[in-house]
């Protein structure tokens, strides 16, 4: 992150060449902010993002060749200190509620004036989020529903003997009943025993939909904690 | 000084409608022949209200999304709900 004094580093992505060019010139008019890179799609703003390590990202929802959703989770997971905003042609909660999800520390409507992405791209590098204020109800209500599954998830994790934990985290790894038994040290029949015990206590009916569970709930860390 | 909050559910009163624009949020009450005019952050919480959710799961999730201190959002919420219950728009369920 810049310190006090120093410019704000954007990295701004779109495919609509004028559109990029419009906001680099404004952006480049102000003299706390610096447009460090240019991407036309959503993997093109991953790398550059990794060669030039901006402060703050201004990225598309609508991205060709992996959308600004999924551009925003990688770049967050690359790049921590990097604050997204993600920018959207739609003032669509479904975008929002996504954007922030994977990491987004705003979102803003391309409806709204262009001096809103100037304090867009200051204000989430001062570390605030932003959201437009008719969404926000929204936002948080989602975000308490988060809490609520993740709340009843791991309730129901305690409720598991040590060694289906093991299965679980072994599944959430990709392994599968070969696996299981080897790192275990245990007979792949004992293997695919603790396996449908555990698809049978979750409620599931396949390894995939017991990984997803534990990947949807964010619980591997939780999980790998409670082993070691 | 420590602030506490009312357990229990608020929830919006029925008959009490909203309007929603770019420029303002009116809540209006036909019983008592009122509008009221919120701000964002009342906005939020309004809608929040809706019977189920704890004022400590709005203060989580206002925390989790702003970054700020739980004291400043707990003492912003139970100002909030407080003025909805003055201006008689908002029950508790238990």
């Amino acid at each position: 992150m810049a310190d006090a004094g120093e410019r704000v580093r954007v990295l701004l992505a779109d495919e609509q060449v004028l559109f990029r060019e419009a906001v680099k010139v404004v952006l480049s008019s102000e003299a706390d902010l610096e447009v460090v890179a240019e991407a036309r799609d959503g993997t093109q703003a991953i790398a550059e993002a990794e060669r030039a390590r901006p402060d703050v990202a201004l990225l598309d929802a609508e991205l060709p060749n992996c959308d600004g959703i999924s551009a925003t989770r990688q770049i967050v997971e690359r790049l921590p200190s990097c604050r997204v905003v993600v920018t959207s042609a739609r003032e669509d909660e479904s975008v929002l509620l996504e954007a922030m999800e994977a990491g987004a520390s705003g979102y803003l409507s391309k409806q709204a004036p262009i001096v809103d992405l100037i304090e867009a791209a200051r204000a989430v590098h001062r570390g605030e989020a932003l959201v437009p204020p008719r969404m926000l109800g929204a936002l948080l209500q989602r975000l308490i529903q988060r809490r609520r599954e993740r709340d009843d998830a791991l309730k129901f994790l305690a409720t598991l003997t040590r060694r289906e934990r093991e299965v679980l985290v072994l599944l959430a790894q990709g392994a599968d009943r070969e696996g299981i038994s080897q790192h275990l040290v245990i007979s792949p029949e004992t293997a695919r025993t603790h396996v449908q015990n555990l698809l049978g206590k979750l409620g599931v009916h396949s390894r995939l939909e017991a990984a997803a569970f534990v990947m949807q709930n964010g619980l591997l860390d939780d999980l790998t904690e409670v082993l070691t | 000084m420590s602030v506490t909050l009312r357990r229990g559910y608020p929830a919006r009163k029925s008959g009490v409608w909203l309007k929603q624009s770019d420029q303002e949020n009116l809540v209006f009450d036909p019983e008592h022949e009122a509008v009221h005019l919120m701000n964002a952050t009342a906005m939020a919480i309004w809608v929040l209200c809706d019977g189920e959710t704890t004022p400590d799961e709005m203060i989580d999730a206002i925390c989790q999304l702003s970054g700020l201190p739980r004291e400043v959002v707990l003492e912003d919420v139970r100002r909030i709900l407080l003025r909805f219950e003055e201006a008689d728009i908002l029950s508790w369920r238990d």
